[in-house]
């Protein structure tokens, strides 16, 4: 009776399984080619290329996003690191930062200008420092800050896999981190987990910086738009979360949308990415 | 040879800032500018304050076509909006907010302030464009300036005015509506958000900024 019985099944199958091969050769090579020869630049792992999942996103928006392979830090930028920049860039010393580029909390737990002093060892990340500071930094490394989709794309790698969004424990790892205050005296860098990638320390120390952290439109309570942000926001509404076991990601979008460039923060710190 | 409304831009920040440079002008002694006597630096830089916008670095093109730096806005007050020319939503409430607001103020008032758009959509939004968008709307070439730049350019500018953005794969802008206010210094001193908005709380604002 039916003339296509299990041997269509079979070929529909065998079909599906070279399909998914292929593409899965693809993606390999697709990641493999642009990153061969490209050993990352020192203290930067290669983020091979991917799709991010916004974890927000508005009914135009696109369920996933291609992220190009990148090369992120590994650490997050010490005291250290930062020291130096602000000994070479004396406009970024505390004393003499434009107050429209950081607030006054800038490198608040320094001793001095050119002294992290006890409350900033030099292992440590560098906080209190504003979203036009940590550019200046990339800059003056000649690296960038990460998009809110690469850092998201790189820091949702567990320890052994790339989708440790999915695994319950990974996520319940983040939000103990998220529900313990801040101590006063951060953890070194080195105390940070390595990801699947080999990136250190993007869940568990401090919140970090993004490029274009304003890109996320929250200004009331309802994240499902009920069209009272239509007035300050022309198309932001009917954003909707994808994931609601997702919570770390919610809980970054929402911080993010209530930052400003110039606000410098106990526990927000910065690291550098850069283009292959 | 018709001078261009950049110049006269040009010519006001030099003014404006005469007084800012005298003190140390006797110090270094400084050459002297030939258009106006104005004592200035080999650099032109001016002091801004500590809060004036007009400190980035960032460099714009003008929709005739003219590098200009974002400090060369500076003399006279600013109405400044980012926009992009292809949103079909929010930005034509926010234009027609703007020449309300130009519309409010007396002909003498309006001569003395500004009116600055800069644009998202740095992809489309070329000067040629821009310029188009002028005149499909009647912006006049004596008081509006139209503005694009390059993507961290236009990153930075909306951090400073507290601008909220985002491209959607459509290529659209979803962004927050604001009308920003800058003194003639460049420091921020009013802000409206909303669309269709009563103006009067921003050409009260202006019209204390401008001499009557």
């Amino acid at each position: 009776m039916n003339r296509h019985g299990p041997n269509s099944v079979a070929s529909a199958a065998f079909k599906d399984w070279n399909r998914n091969w292929f593409a899965a050769i693809a993606v390999l090579l697709g990641a493999a080619i642009p990153a061969l020869g490209q050993t990352p630049p020192p203290g930067m792992a290669l983020i091979p290329a991917g799709m991010y999942h916004p974890h927000f996103r508005s009914e135009s928006d696109p369920k996933e996003v291609r992220v190009k392979s990148f090369h992120l830090d590994i650490l997050p930028v010490t005291n250290a690191g930062f020291l130096e920049f602000v000994r070479a860039n004396p406009r970024w010393q505390r004393s003499q930062v434009k107050k429209i580029f950081a607030d006054e909390f800038y490198l608040k737990n320094w001793a001095a200008d050119l002294d992290p002093g006890s409350n900033a060892p030099a292992d440590v990340p560098v906080t209190d420092v504003s979203w036009f500071a940590a550019k200046a930094y990339a800059q003056w490394k000649g690296k960038r800050l990460p998009t809110v989709a690469e850092w998201e794309y790189a820091a949702s790698a567990s320890a052994t896999r790339p989708d440790g969004e999915n695994d319950p424990q990974f996520t319940a790892l983040i939000l103990q981190w998220y529900s313990s205050p801040t101590p006063a005296v951060l953890p070194a860098v080195e105390a940070g987990a390595t990801n699947f990638y080999g990136v250190r320390a993007l869940h568990g120390l401090v919140w970090e910086w993004v490029a274009d952290f304003n890109s996320a439109m929250i200004s009331t309570g309802s994240p499902e738009g009920d069209g009272s942000d239509r007035r300050f926001f022309c198309g932001a509404s009917s954003q909707g979360a994808r994931d609601v076991n997702d919570y770390p990601a919610f809980m970054r979008y929402a911080f993010r949308s209530s930052l400003k460039a110039d606000y410098c923060i106990r526990n927000l710190g910065f690291r550098c990415a850069q283009d292959l | 040879m018709k001078a261009s409304p950049l110049s006269f831009a040009l010519v006001a920040a030099l003014v404006a800032n005469a007084e800012s440079f005298s003190a140390a002008d006797s110090k270094t002694n400084a050459p002297v500018c030939a258009c106006c006597a104005v004592k200035v630096d080999a650099g032109f830089r001016p002091a801004y304050t500590d809060k004036s916008l007009y400190q980035v670095e960032s460099k714009w093109t003008t929709d005739g076509g003219q590098a200009i730096k974002f400090g060369d806005l500076a003399g006279k007050p600013q109405v400044v909006l980012m926009f992009f020319s292809k949103c079909a939503s929010a930005c034509p409430i926010l234009r027609d907010d703007l020449k309300r607001i130009s519309a409010a103020l007396t002909p003498e008032q309006r001569a003395q302030v500004g009116f600055t758009l800069v644009s998202f959509d740095t992809e489309r939004d070329t000067p040629e464009v821009l310029a188009a968008y002028r005149q499909a709307w009647d912006l006049s070439a004596k008081n509006w300036t139209l503005l694009s730049g390059k993507p961290d350019d236009v990153l930075e500018l909306a951090l400073l005015l507290g601008v909220k953005y985002k491209k959607d794969a459509a290529g659209q802008f979803a962004h927050s509506n604001a009308i920003t206010v800058l003194d003639a210094k460049g420091e921020i001193v009013h802000q409206q958000t909303g669309l269709n908005e009563d103006i009067s709380e921003t050409v009260q604002t202006l019209v204390k900024l401008v001499k009557n």
